[in-house]
């Protein structure tokens, strides 16, 4: 048996996936990466809608060798740990640039790109991806 | 703890995932010479993927002879064999069952590599994690980066933790890996994601080990030196993505479970004689060191480079070679951890016998630190 994508579980997710969209509460600041109904660290309801902003900080990155099943058709691809301004981090594909080129501090920008295939004739996951911003 | 059984850790081509569960459990019903089980907590993580299976607490009783009694699957991942544990702990001490039994077991070695990595992926938060391709050994590679670089350790000092692994697996029955591989082979296997290293990473393979807890009224005084006392367990949880916490390099939950775990055995951190640790990447074995107070923060390394962690250390650790070499079948490794425990505290730990145990502690965490368990076990007249 091989859990593939279920189209229903991207759909609920589209928000955060292409856009970056998360929950902020606004009783403590903290960010809620999923729709939930409680601020995971001081379980206020008051959760805001946001966009993370779409620069971030590259902390740290590696490339996977050997992925998933419905990920290994993509693989070797880099993935990097991002800090955003106001501390928030997160981890993501990079893309548009070599392991080579990759250096901790450099400022990546979001992009959506394709991120996962279930098979020939199935799902298309998009979703965000960070690359050097050009300047 | 009257009595432990366990299979080699292996890929068992020519047997199921509760063939092995069976094996396990009743060798360990056989050590502990009990005439009854109350209740089986079976601790796995994936048998609806490996297996085809749910409901599977039933089977594996019916595999048992002991059809009719109540049997719980438990999944925390990684940590499963911890969590059965606890959850086998509370029945006793509470008098819901005198004798538990609690069995482990994972089948992995039946899964193609990237269903492997899919598998292992579950264990990371999918919604954020998962769908996006990040595996644990992505995670693993970013904890290293952010490790060396803050304490400005080189690399050797994390991947010097497999070749200690291998130290002590060599010659263990048991062990999937009972042979010696040495640092310069750590470092010179092929990157999986940099600078992780194939052989800083454990293996797929298959598994079980079953442990038999008795109440301590009905153990009576009659099995002195063959028992030991499980003084203490403990399971905390944390945010599943180690990045969303304060401090990635701190495992809040490792460090609370075993604060807690020692709390209610009623000893200190430094009268441990030996310490069973989850090592699924080479980088786990000084987070979880470091985390739980053992070690000052970045120095685990040094400490090894010292010999305080080998055999005839100050404080052994993964005497059998831990989740590296002896193996990592993921609901099993926990239990694997205290079988290992109570052979050191009973006498019974063959070539890698330690001198003067009479405690020790097993720690276990999944989805790094997402849920981590600590029990602690005494064993000689404490017991």
């Amino acid at each position: 048996m091989r859990p593939g994508i279920r189209p229903q579980e991207h759909w609920r997710s589209k928000r955060f996936r292409y856009m970056l969209e998360v929950l902020r509460c606004a009783n403590c600041g903290t960010v809620n990466a999923t729709r939930r109904s409680v601020c995971r660290r001081c379980r206020s309801t008051s959760l805001v809608r946001e966009r993370l902003p779409e620069r971030a900080r590259l902390l740290a990155f590696t490339e996977v060798k050997s992925a998933t099943d419905v990920h290994d058709e993509m693989a070797p691809y880099l993935v990097g740990l991002l800090e955003f301004e106001d501390g928030t981090r997160i981890v993501a594909q990079l893309t548009d640039a070599d392991y080579e080129e990759l250096r901790p501090g450099m400022e990546m920008e979001m992009v959506v790109r394709k991120i996962a295939q279930d098979g020939e004739s199935g799902v298309i996951v998009y979703g965000f991806k960070f690359r050097p911003v050009v300047s | 703890m009257a009595g432990v059984g366990y299979t080699k850790v292996s890929e068992h081509w020519d047997r199921s995932l509760t063939e092995l569960a069976a094996e396990a459990a009743l060798a360990a019903v056989r050590d502990a010479g009990v005439e009854r089980v109350d209740a089986i907590y079976f601790a796995n993580a994936a048998a609806e993927i490996t297996s085809h299976q749910m409901g599977i607490s039933a089977i594996v009783s019916e595999e048992l002879g002991l059809s009719g009694v109540p049997s719980v699957r438990v999944e925390c991942g990684e940590a499963s064999g911890m969590a059965a544990l606890f959850q086998a702990h509370a029945a006793v001490s509470s008098g819901l069952a005198e004798v538990a039994l609690v069995v482990g077991a994972e089948k992995l070695s039946d899964l193609m590599p990237e269903e492997f990595n899919t598998v292992f992926s579950m264990t990371l938060p999918y919604e954020t994690m998962g769908f996006a391709g990040v595996t644990p050994t992505a995670i693993a590679a970013l904890l290293y980066r952010v490790y060396m670089e803050r304490y400005e350790v080189p690399q050797e000092f994390v991947a010097q933790f497999p070749a200690l692994m291998h130290r002590n697996a060599k010659g263990v029955p048991h062990a999937q890996f009972p042979f010696e591989v040495k640092l310069e082979d750590v470092l010179s296997s092929p990157p999986v994601a940099p600078p992780l290293r194939r052989l800083e990473c454990t293996a797929p393979c298959d598994g079980a080990a079953a442990v038999v807890l008795v109440s301590e009224e009905s153990v009576g005084g009659a099995r002195s030196g063959t028992v030991t006392k499980l003084a203490g367990v403990s399971l905390r949880t944390d945010y599943a993505s180690p990045f969303d916490r304060e401090d990635p390099l701190h495992l809040s939950s490792v460090a609370l479970s075993v604060e807690e775990a020692l709390l209610r055995s009623g000893i200190d951190r430094d009268e441990l004689d030996v310490l069973e640790l989850h090592d699924s990447f080479s980088i786990m074995a000084p987070l979880v060191l470091e985390s739980a107070g053992f070690s000052p923060k970045g120095r685990s390394g040094l400490e090894l480079k010292e010999g305080r962690f080998e055999l005839g250390g100050e404080l052994p650790i993964n005497t059998f070679g831990g989740l590296k070499a002896r193996g990592h079948p993921f609901g099993a490794s926990a239990l694997y951890q205290v079988a290992e425990l109570h052979l050191q505290l009973t006498g019974r730990a063959g070539k890698n016998q330690l001198d003067r145990a009479k405690s020790g502690m097993a720690v276990s965490t999944t989805g790094f630190g997402a849920l981590s368990g600590a029990a602690v076990l005494i064993g000689g007249d404490s017991a």
